[in-house]
């Protein structure tokens, strides 16, 4: 004959049954945990930097003035410019510039641009940085802002 | 924010004090008249600051009669040169808002301090001055 009510165990009020039931739980939980903690779940993508377009824009600059400037060296200074702005949006974000610090890796193969295309660009790029300086914390507002407003002067100086 | 506030608008105030000086040494007319556009924006800036301390009751101090230049005026030259001058210590003083203001405020900022960037940048190209930008605009010494 077998016993099928619960069995009261011996000091306390909670039955054996209720006792392996909650113990088996316990054990479950710490499997379950266990695997996202160590095994291969991968770690979510942190949300990008909202700098992380300014500095895009930057390298781009960059880039362009510098396949401008095989034909006109005048234009070189605007590259310096956008190549400072990156690396100090670089520091800030706490990433690190591509090697060289030149086009991203994606960039197709370009032909210079004109003056004209290289302001619409200009232009372009201040008012994402005025966005971004707007929205900015206080401690980023006047890096953002300087960097806003060094586009705006390329874009005066290339009329 | 009124501090700063205080310190953008003795930079307007000197701006259009320099102006006067530098329009009579100018003979180029799109400089003349660059100048007194000049002027009149620098004019319109005041105001508005003045308006904004208003609204913060805060006082500012009155405008001095006169402004010690960092150099003699006495030549177009030298007027280009102070035109150059005060467009980047109007820059500065606006950057310097950026900070302590948001919005719509942090914009008006943002618009005076890059439109100064930009005459810099037109005073330094009729001085024949270079670079004519620089990376920075506003960022201190």
């Amino acid at each position: 004959m077998v016993l099928t009510w619960p069995v009261r165990m011996s000091d306390t009020r909670h039955t054996r049954r209720r006792i392996l039931t909650a113990t088996g739980a316990i054990v479950a939980a710490a499997t379950l945990s266990g695997c996202g903690l160590f095994d291969d779940e991968p770690e979510p993508e942190p949300a990008p930097d909202p700098l992380q377009p300014i500095l895009d824009e930057a390298l781009a600059l960059a880039a362009a003035y510098d396949l401008a400037a095989q034909g006109d060296p005048a234009l070189a200074p605007f590259a310096e410019d956008h190549r400072a702005h990156a690396a100090e949006l670089a520091g800030l974000i706490g990433t690190t510039l591509p090697s060289g610090a030149a086009a991203p890796p994606s960039a197709p193969a370009q032909q210079a641009q004109s003056k004209a295309d290289l302001r619409a660009a200009e232009l372009a790029a201040q008012k994402t940085a005025a966005a971004a300086c707007v929205a900015a914390p206080a401690d980023r507002a006047a890096l953002v802002g300087s960097i806003a407003a060094c586009r705006a002067t390329h874009a005066s100086a290339l009329r | 924010m009124k501090e700063q506030l205080a310190a953008a608008l003795a930079a307007e105030e000197a701006a259009i004090y320099a102006y006067g000086l530098i329009g009579v040494h100018l003979n180029r007319e799109a400089e003349i008249k660059a100048a007194r556009d000049s002027e009149q924006v620098h004019r319109q800036r005041r105001d508005y600051l003045v308006d904004k301390l208003d609204e913060l009751k805060a006082s500012a101090a009155p405008a001095p009669a006169g402004y010690e230049l960092p150099f003699e005026v006495t030549s177009r030259k030298t007027a280009l040169q102070l035109a150059v001058h005060i467009e980047d210590g109007v820059c500065q003083a606006w950057r310097a808002v950026l900070p302590v203001t948001e919005t719509n405020q942090r914009n008006s900022a943002l618009s005076a301090m890059t439109d100064s960037a930009v005459r810099a940048t037109a005073w330094r190209r009729y001085a024949g001055a270079t670079p004519l930008t620089m990376a920075f605009p506003g960022r201190p010494g």
